[in-house]
């Protein structure tokens, strides 16, 4: 059966259409064709090995890191494909930016936490007035404000997940793309993530990996549930409107999967 | 298993030991654990212990006790001096015939001297006696040591003389008998108590013969004695042992004496040279003079016979003086020429002065006890004298050249042959001509080095010194009767700031700390770019093919390769090949274009590089890969381009792991010698190293090279040499491990 692949309502973000990705001669996902809404909330979920973050590195590049990863297909994005030999990759990570797993700040204060990225892509404002803007629309300009020049590792595990948001947010990207980024928080920094996930979709297109079903329903718009197929390699087997694909999968694996007998 | 026990309480067999068998089971487990424990802990142990005898080794050779012999008595320099100025005073008599001084006093009433107090006695109705800082000379004070002129009277023999002449051996047994009985008739006071019985041992000990114990005396009568007794000395002592060899004529001595007054000095020459059977002295006998009746097989045995208070004696008809202080002794016998000008109730006349000669062993205790002047706090005139009169003109002159003594004045060269040496063009000249005159401080050190000529002739390790000090004061006395024991720190300030020099008490190691920092800083200036620059280029670059695992193998190898063949690969490209380059031929930075060669600084420091270049790069690629990739992942999605993230992330994080590396390279290097030698350190340089063309020498060459001297004292300046070099060590560590804790704390 072929996945639904498109949205009623609004424009598309990044497309990924007949996508490929080999790790040597291995293919870890293939025949992948998804279309992310803009300005919405997209959580990619599925069994563990089923190459959801493999697909969510795809979007900006990240997969050029791994020295025998090979994509192939197209992944668009404002109607070009970010694979063309043209495209620096450089470029397509200042729109697409990313937060990771467990949070990473550099070994700098807080503020160059947040003012590096900007600056290096050549910032010519007002760098307090960024950062400021950027620590507040990552909810943690409060918590903070009084310590700008300290360590960003003095901060608590969820903090630092915001600021690696707020560092993300501050050189302007479209997209953000998020790699499991509560899976190492306790449930009270995870609910603020989600709640300050919310507020930003107002600005910008988010694609969520996610483990925590129950995150991707009460977080997202849409979710793209992936599966691995005897061959291991991950496809997609359902992409919908999120309160659609839990409370009416049109796939039974969809359906076996979200209602937990198997995963 | 055969010897199974049955489980107790346990209905079913269980595959575990339980019960008895369990707790066995665990405790052997336990008993390996422990077996372990106590290997690792006796590891520890002999680490400990070898680092222990290491230190023990070089602190023992370091430091100690150590008899010198001093060509020149230093404090005989300074009473030469002294006593120069004394004798040159205007309006000063001087004579060896106390006699005669006694007469000059009572005939003038403006007269003062000094003289044994047994002149004065004689002469008491025309002389007047002072109190020196208030004390009278007399018995008491003389015995109580109060007075400050208080000073032995010697007798001076050979057991030679004793073993040959028996009248001269059986006067001394008389004199010792007597003398405290009719030392008061001559004016003098007896010897301490100790003295006189150490007196009586060695006659004892002169005498085995006899066959008496320590303690116990013999006094021998003289009746009918035959032979010769020739007593030649100081003046002082004169009217005493006239005295005693008349009373031992009297005594039944049927041979013939004679009694000459001439002076310490000269009599204990004429003693050494054999001339005489007693040298009687008014003060020690000094280790030249030692010295020299050694080399004329006389081994001197010294008596005390009495003691003098020098008598401070004036005019009788002089009313004003009834007492002098120590400082106006001072200025009366050199800078005054009127009584007024030391005391104003004093008269206004001029002071007739009447001292004993230069050959007087009074002079030399006169000088000594009143102007109290030691050699180092001379002014830099009377040392400049004393080096001019000690000293070739050929020798001066070559140190002239070196650097002058005075800014406006010549003392060796001539000045017309000056001018024309310091004509010659920049290169040619003597560095005298330019450089500043030397100090008063230098001028003492050059009089060490060229005159005094201190030699270690012994020397003891730090236990001994600590352990058996008496031992070692019997032995050095024995042995160097004229040496002089003193505590020698091998390390010392000078022994840091000196140059190489050929006599180990006045090499340093200043010359080779140079050259090991240059070297150093060479080294490092082309290590740590280099190696850590191809660190980032195989860690964060270079792709997993074959040639970069071929060139990753083959730095891990080179880490391996025995430090000597690095020092042949540098002396075949460094030295030989890019000789051009590394001499700074090219750069015309010769400096004497005979020697110019690639033996320098730039060559050791860039074969000391390549030496550590593969532990750089290994520690530096060590400590990138720690770097975690969340950190590159964090840079690279945020739209920083490769290097960027290096820069400001990768590189600072595993800075702190990349300098570790590069100290612990770097003090391999600092220690390497065998490189060295092939490359062709300088042995033997007393030139610091002037720039990286300079030719040099470092601290372990140096060390080596000591340390296969055949000279004792060489092993001592190596061992302290470790010491410099140890330390060296440590503080750059230490300043690399601070830099880095604060570099790391900052980027934070």
């Amino acid at each position: 059966m072929k996945p639904n692949t498109s949205f009623s309502n609004g424009s598309v973000a990044v497309e990924a259409k007949e996508m490929q990705v080999y790790y040597g001669s291995f293919r870890a996902v293939k025949d992948i064709a998804l279309k992310i809404p803009t300005k919405h909330i997209t959580a990619l979920i599925g069994p563990s090995g089923c190459g959801k973050s493999t697909v969510l590195r795809s979007f900006n590049r990240m997969n050029d890191l791994v020295a025998s990863a090979r994509v192939e297909g197209q992944i668009l994005y404002h109607g070009s494909n970010i694979y063309d030999t043209h495209v620096d990759p450089v470029e397509i990570r200042r729109r697409i930016g990313m937060v990771f797993q467990k949070p990473n700040p550099f070994s700098k204060t807080i503020y160059e936490n947040v003012a590096w990225g900007a600056r290096i892509n050549g910032f010519k404002g007002n760098m307090d007035q960024l950062v400021e803007e950027s620590l507040r629309q990552a909810a943690l300009w409060d918590e903070v404000k009084d310590k700008l020049s300290q360590s960003g590792y003095s901060l608590s595990g969820g903090q630092q997940q915001r600021l690696c948001i707020a560092r993300t947010i501050a050189v302007k990207p479209e997209i953000i793309l998020m790699d499991e980024p509560t899976s190492a928080l306790d449930p009270v920094a995870t609910l603020r993530i989600e709640e300050l996930i919310q507020e930003l979709k107002k600005q910008y297109t988010i694609i969520i990996v996610t483990h925590n079903m129950q995150q991707a329903a009460r977080a997202s718009d849409y979710t793209a549930f992936f599966n691995m197929d005897g061959d291991r390699a991950g496809y997609l087997v359902e992409f919908d409107n999120t309160n659609e694909l839990f409370t009416n999968p049109k796939n039974e694996l969809t359906e076996q999967y979200i209602t937990g007998r198997f995963g | 298993m055969d010897n199974m026990q049955p489980i107790p309480n346990q209905s079913e067999t269980t595959p575990f030991p339980e019960g008895e068998a369990l707790k066995n089971q665990i405790q052997w487990r336990h008993r390996q654990g422990l077996a372990w424990r106590l290997l690792f802990i006796a590891a520890l142990l002999i680490a400990i212990s070898s680092l222990i005898a290491l230190l023990y080794n070089i602190l023992n050779d370091s430091f100690g006790y150590v008899v010198v012999i001093n060509k020149v008595d230093p404090q005989r320099l300074a009473l030469d001096v002294v006593e120069e100025q004394i004798l040159n005073t205007a309006n000063t008599v001087s004579s060896e015939d106390d006699f005669e001084l006694a007469n000059g006093i009572a005939n003038d009433s403006n007269g003062i001297g000094f003289f044994g107090i047994a002149y004065y006695q004689e002469n008491n109705e025309t002389l007047k006696l002072l109190a020196v800082d208030g004390v009278m000379p007399n018995a008491e004070t003389a015995a109580s040591g109060e007075y400050p002129f208080t000073r032995p009277l010697y007798l001076y023999t050979a057991d030679a003389v004793l073993q040959n002449n028996q009248a001269a051996n059986i006067f001394l047994n008389y004199l010792l008998n007597n003398v405290n009985s009719e030392i008061e008739t001559v004016g003098y006071f007896p010897a301490t108590s100790a003295a006189y019985a150490a007196a009586q041992q060695r006659w004892l000990s002169a005498n085995p013969g006899l066959g008496l114990q320590s303690g116990q005396w013999v006094s021998i009568e003289p009746d009918g004695m035959a032979g010769t007794i020739r007593v030649v000395g100081s003046s002082t002592v004169f009217p005493l042992t006239q005295h005693m060899l008349e009373q031992y004529q009297e005594a039944g001595f049927a041979g013939n004496f004679g009694n000459e007054s001439v002076g310490s000095s000269a009599g204990l020459a004429a003693f050494c040279s054999g001339q005489a059977d007693f040298a009687a002295s008014s003060r020690p006998i000094q280790s030249g003079e030692i010295e020299a009746c050694r080399n004329n097989g006389r081994f001197p045995l010294e008596f005390q016979i009495g003691t003098d208070a020098l008598a401070i004696v004036v005019n009788n008809q002089n009313s004003a003086l009834n007492e002098v202080s120590t400082e106006q002794l001072q200025q009366i016998f050199t800078t005054a020429t009127t009584w007024n000008e030391v005391n104003e109730a004093w008269p206004a006349q001029a002071i007739q002065r009447y001292i004993p000669g230069a050959d007087s062993g009074t002079l030399d205790f006169f000088a000594e006890a009143v102007y109290q002047t030691s050699l180092a706090s001379l002014p830099k005139d009377d040392l400049v004298r004393l080096l001019a009169t000690n000293i070739s003109t050929g020798r001066g002159r070559a140190l002239e050249r070196e650097q002058r003594f005075y800014e406006s004045a010549l003392v060796f060269e001539d000045p017309a042959t000056w001018n024309e040496v310091c004509a010659a063009p920049a290169g040619e000249r003597p560095s005298g001509c330019i450089a500043e005159p030397r100090t008063q401080e230098e001028v003492y050190d050059l009089l060490l080095a060229e005159v005094i000529q201190p030699d270690v002739v012994k020397v003891y390790n730090l236990q001994n010194s600590l352990l058996n000090r008496t031992a070692i004061a019997t032995e050095a006395a024995a042995l160097y009767p004229n040496g002089e024991i003193t505590f020698r720190s091998w390390l010392s300030a000078d022994f840091i700031t000196d140059p190489q020099s050929s006599t180990p008490e006045f090499a340093g190691v200043r010359t080779a700390i140079f050259g090991s920092l240059w070297v150093i800083f060479i080294t490092i200036l082309f290590s740590f770019p280099i190696g850590v620059g191809a660190a980032i280029y195989l860690e964060e670059y270079a792709a997993d093919n074959r040639l970069n695992r071929i060139l990753q193998t083959n730095i891990n190898n080179l880490a391996g390769v025995p430090s000597i063949i690095y020092g042949m690969l540098g002396l075949a490209i460094f030295v030989r090949v890019l000789e051009q380059l590394t001499s700074g031929a090219i750069f015309g930075a010769v400096e004497s274009t005979a020697s110019a060669n690639g033996r320098t600084i730039i060559s050791a420091g860039l074969t000391l590089g390549l030496l550590i270049l593969p532990l750089i790069i290994i520690n530096a690629q060590e400590a990138l890969r720690a770097v975690p990739n969340s950190l590159r992942q964090a840079g690279l999605a945020l739209g920083a381009t490769q290097w960027q993230t290096i820069w400001y992330h990768v590189l600072p994080s595993a800075l702190p792991g990349i300098l570790t590396g590069t100290i612990l390279a770097v003090s391999r290097a600092i220690g390497e010698t065998a490189p060295l030698v092939v490359v062709g350190a300088s042995t033997f340089i007393t030139v610091d190293p002037s720039g990286p063309f300079s030719k040099f020498t470092t601290l372990p060459i140096q060390i080596y090279q000591w340390t296969s001297r055949p000279q004792a004292e060489f092993r001592n300046i190596a061992a302290a040499a470790i010491i410099v070099l140890l330390a060296m060590l440590l503080s750059l560590n230490a300043s690399a491990i601070i830099l880095r804790n604060r570099y790391s704390t900052r980027s934070i």
